[in-house]
C-alpha cells in the first residue's frame, strides 16, 4: 500500500519548510482576540492574504493529505466530520459533526459506521448535497490518477485494497447509500478512530456530473463558505464567497473575509519580514507554513509589539533519531541506549531555532493528552546528555574503546533533519567516545532512501507527525511489524515486528472511547520506549506571525494552525 | 615585427635571472601589490598556524558552548559583538556557541587550500591542453578549441553541485572540491595558453629551432613553455580569488565541505539568517573573504603589470637596452 507519499507528505510539511502548519493565538499564544468579545457580525468583509512558502499542490479533495493544505481546504470542502473549529488549545483536538448530524454511529464492534447528512446543504451552484456525492468523493480518491491521500481508506474499507476508483465504472460496495441523506461504511476491522478519519478532505462531496478527473483541482465544487475563483496550479489561489453557504447550515465556520488570496513560493525570511512590517495588504496577512526566525525573535519584545502578533500552536509531531536494527551495531540494544544517553537535546533544539520553536522530547508520543502522552525517560541524560552513562552502556555493549558510526541527514539547513542538527548530535556523541561520520543527502533522495528497508541507513534523523490527534496513527506506522513496506514508503525504521506489539495495536483500534484508547496507546509507547528503538529529540512548537489587522486568531492542537475559517480582517 | 620577436626570446631563456630581478624591481615600485603580498602572507600564516592560534586562545573549532547562546531568542550569543571577549576573541557562533576565531582560522585552511588546489588543476590542465591545441595539427586544434568553448560555456555551478552530490562519501571533501572546481575551470586558461602559443609559434627563434631539427615535444618544452610562464602565472593569480569565491559559493549552497569542518563559505551560509541580530557573525567571514579576494586580485594585477611582455618590450625597444643580446 502506498503509505509512502502520503505519510511523507504529512511529515514533509515539517521536513521541508522550517516547520509547516501552525499558528494563531488564543489557544497557546496571545492574540488580539482576548481584549474584547469577538462578535463575528462586526467582522465581515475585507481580503485576507495568506503568504506561504510551500504551494498548495493539488487542490483536489481526493489528493489532499490529512494534515495537508494548511487549513485552506476546510474553507472549500466540508466533510462528514471536522475538527472542532470553535475553540483553541487541546479542546479543539476532537472531531465534531460537519456535513453529518453526529460524529458517526458505530455498530458491529466499530466495524460499521453510519452517518446522516444535515438537511438543506447546497453546493456553490445551488444544487443539493447528497450522500451519493460523499461516496463518489471517497471512490475518486482510490483512482490511480488521483494519488496523494492518506492510506487509511484503502486499508480500512472492505475491498479497498483492490479498488481502482469510479472511472472504470465500478463502485465500492463497502460504502452504502440507502437514501440521499444516509451513508454507511463497512470496515474490514474495528476502527474506533473512524470519526477522526472522516475529517479528511476525501470525505468531501463531489458531484459526479461536475467531476473532470485530474482537472477537477482547477475548479473543485465548493461545499464550504468559499469557492475557488482561480487556481494557478496551487501557487496562487483566489477564493470568493459561496452564495449558497450560510452560517445556518454550518456552526463551525465564521467566514469573515469576503475574499481570501493564497500566495505561495515566497522565501521564508521574506514572509517574516513582510508580516513583521505589516504594511498595506500585508497588515491583513497571515502564513500557514512559516515559523518566526531569529530575526523576529530578537525584535519580539520591541516597540513594534510583535509579541502580540505571534500565534503559538502545537502540532503532534516528534523529531527523532531513527535506528535501523538490521544494521550493525544498532542491532545491539546497549549501543542504542548509549546513544540515547549521550544525545544533547539542548544543542539540537538550538540548531533548529531555540526553545521558542521546540521543546525537548523523551517520549515518542507528542506531549498532548489526546495522543495518550505518558511521561517516561528511561535513558536520562538531562538536556545536555550524560556521556559517562553512555560510555558505560557502550562498554557493556562490547565497545569499551568507543565506536565509529554514520549518521544520515539532509542538506536542508535549519530543519530537524538538516546539517546543523546532525552536527549537534555528532558533537554530543563525541563526548561519549562515539565518533560520528555525517552523510548528507538532498531531501527527496533522503526520503526515498530512508523509507525503503533495502537502502535504509543505520542511523538517521526523522520526524513523525500526527494524521489526527490520536495514538494510533502515531504509533502504528512506526512500530507495527505488518507496516514494514519493502517497496518504499516505510516508516517502521527500526523494522520491529513483534507479534505482541502488533496484537496490542489491533486491540486498541477496537476501542471507540478516545480516552480509554489514549491510555492504552500511552502505555504501549512507554513499553516501546524501554527498547530504545528511537531517540526522541524534540517536539516542535509552531510560532507564526500575523498582520496587525488580523483578529480572532487562535490555534487548536489538532494541527497547530490558525483556523482560517474563523479569522477576520476587519 | 621581427625586432620585437628577437627581443622577447632572450627574455624567456638566457637572461632569466636578470629578468626576474627586473620584475621584482618593477613590483617593488607598486605599493598596492606589495601590500597585497603582505596580506596574502598574513592569511597563509593565519591558515597554517590555525591549531597554534586556536590553542593560544584556548579554543577549538568544533566544541559547542550552549551556555554562551540564548536559546530563547533562537540562539543569539550573549554579550556584544557576537559574544566577543577574553575567552572568545571574535565571539561565538549563534545557535551552538562554537568559537568564531578558531573556525575562521581553520576555515582559512580549507578556503585557501581548495582555492590553490583548484588553481593548480586548472592551470595544469589548461596549459597542457592549450599547448596541445596550439602546437597540434588543425584537427587537434579544432577539437580542443571546441572542447574549450564547451567547458567555458558550461554552467559551472550547476555541474559542480551535481558532481559534488554523486561522489561517494569516503572521498575527502576538500580534495574533491579542488578537483571539481579545477576540472570545470580549465577552459579559459587553455584558451589564453593556446593564443600565446600561436603567437610564439610563428616567431623566428621557434622556426629556427624547428629547422635545426628539434622535435615538437622539445620545441614545446624548451622554446614555448618558458615564454608562457609570465602570462600563466598572472592568470593563475587572477584565477585564485575566483576559486576562493567558488569554494565559498559551493559551501554556501551546502555541497562544499561537510560539517563540522569549517569553511568561510559555510560560515557565511549559516550567517545569512543572523545578519540582523548578530551582524558580527556575518561581517567576519565576509570581511575575510573580501580581503582575500582583493589581495590576490591586486597582487595578480601588479604582477601582470610587472611581467607584461608588451609593456616590457615597449620599454626595451624604446631604450634599446636589450637589442644587443
Amino acid at each position: 500500500m502506498s503509505k509512502s507519499r502520503a505519510l511523507y507528505a504529512a511529515t514533509g510539511v515539517a521536513l521541508l519548510s522550517s516547520l509547516a502548519v501552525a499558528c494563531g493565538s488564543g489557544g497557546g499564544g496571545s492574540g488580539k482576540a482576548g481584549a474584547k468579545a469577538f462578535d463575528p457580525k462586526d467582522y465581515q468583509g475585507g481580503t485576507l492574504t495568506v503568504l506561504n512558502h510551500r504551494d498548495q499542490g493539488h487542490f483536489d479533495p481526493a489528493r489532499q493529505y490529512t494534515s495537508g493544505g494548511g487549513k485552506i481546504p476546510t474553507l472549500v470542502f466540508r466533510t462528514l466530520t471536522t475538527r472542532d473549529h470553535t475553540t483553541g488549545g487541546p479542546a479543539g483536538a476532537k472531531p465534531v459533526p460537519d456535513l453529518a448530524t453526529d460524529t458517526g454511529t458505530p455498530s458491529d464492534g466499530a466495524k460499521t459506521w453510519t452517518y446522516h447528512l444535515k438537511p438543506g446543504l447546497k453546493y456553490e451552484d445551488g444544487t443539493p448535497i447528497k450522500a451519493q456525492d460523499v461516496k463518489y468523493g471517497i471512490e475518486r480518491s482510490f483512482a490511480p490518477e488521483l494519488p496523494g491521500g492518506a492510506p487509511y481508506l484503502r486499508d480500512w474499507l472492505i475491498g479497498g485494497e483492490s479498488y481502482q476508483g469510479p472511472y472504470q465504472g465500478k463502485e465500492l460496495d463497502s460504502i452504502q447509500v440507502p437514501d440521499d441523506r444516509t451513508i454507511v461504511f463497512h470496515l474490514r476491522k474495528p476502527e474506533g478512530d473512524f470519526p477522526y478519519l472522516a475529517t479528511a478532505t476525501q470525505f468531501a462531496p463531489v458531484p459526479r456530473a461536475k467531476d473532470t478527473g485530474v482537472n477537477y483541482e482547477k475548479h473543485p465544487i465548493s461545499s464550504g463558505p468559499y469557492k475557488v475563483v482561480s487556481n494557478d496550479q496551487g501557487k496562487t489561489i483566489v477564493l470568493d464567497r459561496n452564495p449558497y453557504w450560510s452560517k445556518r447550515v454550518d456552526d463551525q465556520r465564521l467566514a469573515g473575509p469576503d475574499k481570501i488570496v493564497v500566495q505561495s513560493g515566497l522565501d521564508q525570511s521574506v514572509i517574516n519580514q513582510r508580516l513583521a512590517a505589516s504594511t498595506g495588504a500585508d497588515s491583513r496577512a497571515i502564513t500557514t507554513d512559516t515559523d518566526i526566525d531569529a530575526s523576529v525573535l530578537a525584535k519580539l519584545n520591541g516597540p513594534q509589539g510583535l509579541a502580540k502578533r505571534v500565534a503559538t500552536g502545537y502540532f503532534g509531531e516528534t523529531w527523532y533519531l531513527a535506528f535501523n536494527t538490521k544494521v550493525k551495531p544498532f542491532d545491539n540494544q546497549k549501543v542504542r541506549e548509549a546513544i540515547s544517553y549521550a544525545v544533547d537535546r539542548q544543542s539540537v533544539i538550538n540548531a533548529i531555532g531555540g526553545t521558542a520553536v521546540a521543546k525537548p522530547a523523551t517520549t515518542f508520543l507528542p506531549d498532548q493528552k489526546a495522543f495518550g502522552y505518558t511521561p517516561y525517560d528511561y535513558f536520562p541524560g538531562g538536556t545536555a546528555g550524560d556521556p559517562a552513562k553512555a560510555k558505560q552502556a557502550l562498554a557493556e555493549a562490547g565497545y569499551p574503546n568507543g565506536i565509529t558510526i554514520t549518521l544520515d541527514h539532509t542538506t536542508t539547513a535549519g530543519t530537524g533533519s538538516g546539517p546543523e542538527a546532525a552536527t549537534a548530535v555528532q558533537e554530543a556523541l563525541k563526548k561519549a567516545g562515539i565518533t560520528v561520520r555525517l552523510h548528507a543527502s538532498e531531501e527527496n533522495d533522503y526520503a526515498e532512501k530512508t523509507q525503503k528497508p533495502a537502502t535504509e541507513p543505520g542511523l538517521f534523523l526523522q520526524s513523525w507527525g500526527a494524521d489526527w490527534p490520536s495514538g494510533g496513527p502515531f504509533l502504528a506506522p512506526v512500530f507495527d511489524g505488518r507496516q514494514i513496506l519493502k517497496d518504499g514508503g516505510n516508516f517502521n525504521a527500526s523494522q520491529l515486528n513483534d507479534p505482541k506489539v502488533n496484537a496490542e495495536i489491533d486491540a486498541i483500534n477496537q476501542i471507540t472511547d478516545p480516552a480509554a484508547a489514549a491510555a492504552r496507546w500511552g502505555k504501549l509507547d512507554a513499553d516501546l520506549g524501554k527498547r530504545a528503538l528511537t531517540v526522541p529529540l524534540y517536539h516542535p512548537i509552531y510560532k507564526r506571525l500575523f498582520g496587525k489587522d488580523v483578529t480572532n486568531t487562535y490555534v487548536s492542537q489538532w494541527n497547530g494552525l490558525y483556523d482560517l475559517s474563523r479569522i477576520s480582517v476587519k | 615585427m621581427s625586432e620585437t620577436a628577437t627581443v622577447s626570446r632572450p627574455a624567456a631563456e638566457a637572461t632569466e635571472p636578470r629578468r626576474r630581478g627586473q620584475v621584482w624591481r618593477r613590483l617593488r615600485r607598486n605599493r598596492a601589490a606589495l601590500a597585497a603580498l603582505g596580506v596574502i602572507a598574513l592569511l597563509v600564516l593565519f591558515a597554517l598556524a590555525a591549531p597554534l592560534l586556536a590553542g593560544l586562545e584556548g579554543q577549538d573549532p568544533t566544541t559547542f558552548h550552549n551556555d554562551l547562546v540564548d536559546s530563547a531568542t533562537g540562539g543569539v550569543p550573549f554579550g556584544s559583538f557576537g559574544g566577543a571577549g577574553a575567552h572568545h576573541w571574535l565571539g561565538v557562533e549563534p545557535g551552538n556557541g562554537r568559537d568564531v576565531f578558531a573556525r575562521l582560522a581553520y576555515g582559512a585552511r580549507v578556503s585557501l587550500a581548495v582555492a590553490v588546489g583548484a588553481t593548480v588543476v586548472q592551470i595544469a590542465l589548461g596549459t597542457l591542453i592549450g599547448l596541445a591545441a596550439g602546437l597540434g595539427n588543425r584537427l587537434a586544434d579544432t577539437v580542443l578549441s571546441r572542447a574549450m568553448d564547451l567547458v567555458i560555456a558550461f554552467p559551472e555551478l550547476v555541474f559542480a553541485i551535481a558532481l559534488m552530490a554523486i561522489v561517494p562519501d569516503g572521498f575527502p571533501r576538500p580534495v574533491l572540491l579542488a578537483l571539481v572546481i579545477g576540472v570545470l575551470g580549465w577552459g579559459s586558461p587553455a584558451r589564453v595558453v593556446r593564443a600565446q602559443v600561436l603567437s610564439l609559434r610563428g616567431l623566428d627563434y621557434v622556426s629556427a629551432a624547428r629547422l635545426g631539427g628539434s622535435g615538437r615535444w622539445r620545441i614545446a618544452r624548451r622554446e614555448i613553455l618558458p615564454g608562457l610562464a609570465g602570462p600563466v602565472i598572472t592568470f593563475a593569480l587572477l584565477r585564485l580569488p575566483v576559486n576562493v569565491a567558488s569554494e565559498a559559493g559551493l559551501s554556501f549552497l551546502g555541497v562544499g565541505v561537510r560539517p563540522p569542518t569549517p569553511s568561510w563559505g559555510q560560515m557565511l551560509s549559516t550567517a545569512t539568517t543572523w545578519y540582523e541580530v548578530d551582524p558580527a557573525y556575518v561581517l567576519l567571514p565576509a570581511g575575510l573573504l573580501f580581503v582575500t579576494v582583493l589581495a590576490f586580485t591586486v597582487f595578480g594585477d601588479g604582477l601582470r603589470t610587472a611581467l607584461d611582455p608588451r609593456a616590457a618590450s615597449r620599454l626595451r625597444v624604446g631604450t634599446r637596452r636589450r637589442a644587443k643580446d
